[in-house]
């Protein structure tokens, strides 16, 4: 996988008392708005996890997964972690998973442009 | 003092996009590395690609910047901006108002870090350049559009910039020809990353047929999208195989002659270079004595973009580009 299409990010998966999180990167050379982003899917160990009640968090900010197409003015810069936050899910630590995420991209200088990144890794829970 | 005459050679930080992101430099440290190897002095930097805090840059920041630049001994020529209309993907784009602003909070920032001028792209609407062209003038900072591929010359777009720029007559406005709009032939080092993840030779062949057809790049596109799914191919071989399609074009190298009075700067897009010591699939030596000759003396930045099909770091592969470039502006 190169660098550009990595959606999993280096700090993987980790667990807390309010849910599960997720280290997410950016699939593009450079950085953009929260809003030019989907989070298309999840899966884990096969099963897909609704992302109903799922938050963003970035640098201290939390957003609905649901309106992150509003964040037209908060930048996901390139070389940066998102954190997908799952709240009411929860796994043991130290217990490994197959984890598969999509996210898509439509980087808002180019017209109709959409690009679909999907990413499988096998995580430990931290 | 001795005044520069003839074309600069210097390199974009984009050449180093997988370092970057996989985090193997801080910006310090890559700009540290750029010096050490002489690929300098001049340089480019994507704004959205090395400053956290871009659009809007604090004056901290930017003095920052300003001290590593001192302190490298690197000269920042070109910050890269962008023209961000699209914030709602599937929605209308941003009013001109607010694009008119995002282009001065960036020109701005760019100004206030030291560098010389600004890339910025087509997605800008021709007619709002008589709102934006002013206020370059007032921060003494020129503006070059990126033509880039699948444009050339003799682009709509062009054109209607062309006209734009004739009637505001400033030389705060100019181009920055990319290269990658006049290719000879698809790189080699392309086609072998679409054969790695298993594109078959009668795909590829298909692909080099229809690159050359005349028409434009997304109904080509679409073109071998049809035949290849018609012919089994997986997804996953035709989408390799159809990057050609979005960074490269076959116009007449030759055309860039109509572009070279009003050039202020160059991106000197490659692939990979051959063992002979020739980029694989961009005609150098046919499309920089043009500019060599034309008297441009602004700078070419070597862009490495093989990054969007290999995992190498680039640094190799500037070199070689550099010297390249060297040897054909000396008369080589």
């Amino acid at each position: 996988m190169l660098p550009v299409e990595r959606v999993i990010g280096e700090e993987g998966l980790s667990v807390g008392p309010d849910g599960l999180r997720l280290a997410m990167r950016l699939p593009w050379y450079r950085s953009l708005p929260f809003s030019t982003v989907e989070v298309a899917s999840l899966s884990i160990d096969g099963e897909a996890v609704d992302l109903s009640a799922a938050n963003v968090e970035y640098e201290g900010e939390s957003w609905p997964l649901a309106d992150l197409g509003e964040q037209t003015n908060a930048f996901w810069f390139v070389r940066d972690s998102a954190f997908l936050h799952l709240p009411n899910r929860s796994a043991t630590a130290g217990s490994e998973h197959s984890v598969a995420l999509t996210v898509n991209v439509s980087p808002p200088y180019i017209p109709g442009m959409k690009r679909a990144n999907p990413q499988t890794q096998v995580l430990r829970v931290a | 003092m001795a005044t520069n005459t003839g074309p600069q050679v210097g390199v974009t930080l984009y050449s180093f996009t997988n370092p970057w992101l996989t985090r193997k430099f801080e910006l310090d440290g890559l700009l540290r590395e750029v010096a050490k190897r002489g690929m300098g002095p001049n340089i480019e930097i994507i704004g959205f690609q090395s400053f956290k805090e871009f659009p809007d840059v604090s004056d901290e920041f930017a003095e920052q910047f300003k001290m590593l630049m001192a302190e490298t001994g690197l000269n920042p020529v070109s910050c890269a901006i962008n023209s961000d209309r699209f914030l709602r993907p599937g929605q209308q784009p941003i009013d001109d108002a607010s694009l008119v602003e995002y282009h001065k909070r960036q020109l701005r920032s760019a100004k206030k870090m030291g560098f010389k001028l600004v890339r910025y792209q087509f997605a800008l609407p021709v007619e709002l350049l008589p709102q934006i062209a002013p206020y370059a003038e007032e921060l003494d900072i020129r503006m070059g559009v990126e033509v880039h591929a699948p444009m050339w010359s003799g682009h709509p777009a062009v054109q209607a910039y062309g006209e734009m720029y004739d009637k505001l007559d400033t030389p705060y406005l100019g181009w920055i020809p990319d290269f990658g709009g006049t290719a000879s032939r698809i790189p080699e080092s392309m086609l072998n990353a679409a054969r790695a993840v298993g594109a078959k030779e009668s795909l590829l062949d298909k692909l080099k047929e229809v690159w050359i057809e005349p028409g434009m790049s997304h109904e080509k596109a679409g073109r071998l999208r049809e035949w290849a799914i018609a012919e089994g191919h997986p997804p996953a071989h035709i989408q390799a195989a159809s990057l050609a399609f979005f960074i490269l074009a076959n116009n007449d190298p030759k055309s860039w002659a109509a572009l070279v009075d009003r050039t202020i700067h160059i991106h000197g897009k490659f692939y990979g270079m051959d063992a002979d010591g020739r980029e694989e699939a961009i005609d150098y030596g046919t499309i920089l004595p043009l500019f060599r000759d034309g008297g441009f003396d602004g700078t070419l930045v070597s862009e490495w973009e093989g990054h969007a099909y290999l995992p190498d770091d680039g640094f190799d592969q500037v070199e070689a580009h550099q010297s390249m470039c060297r040897r054909i502006f000396a008369g080589g």
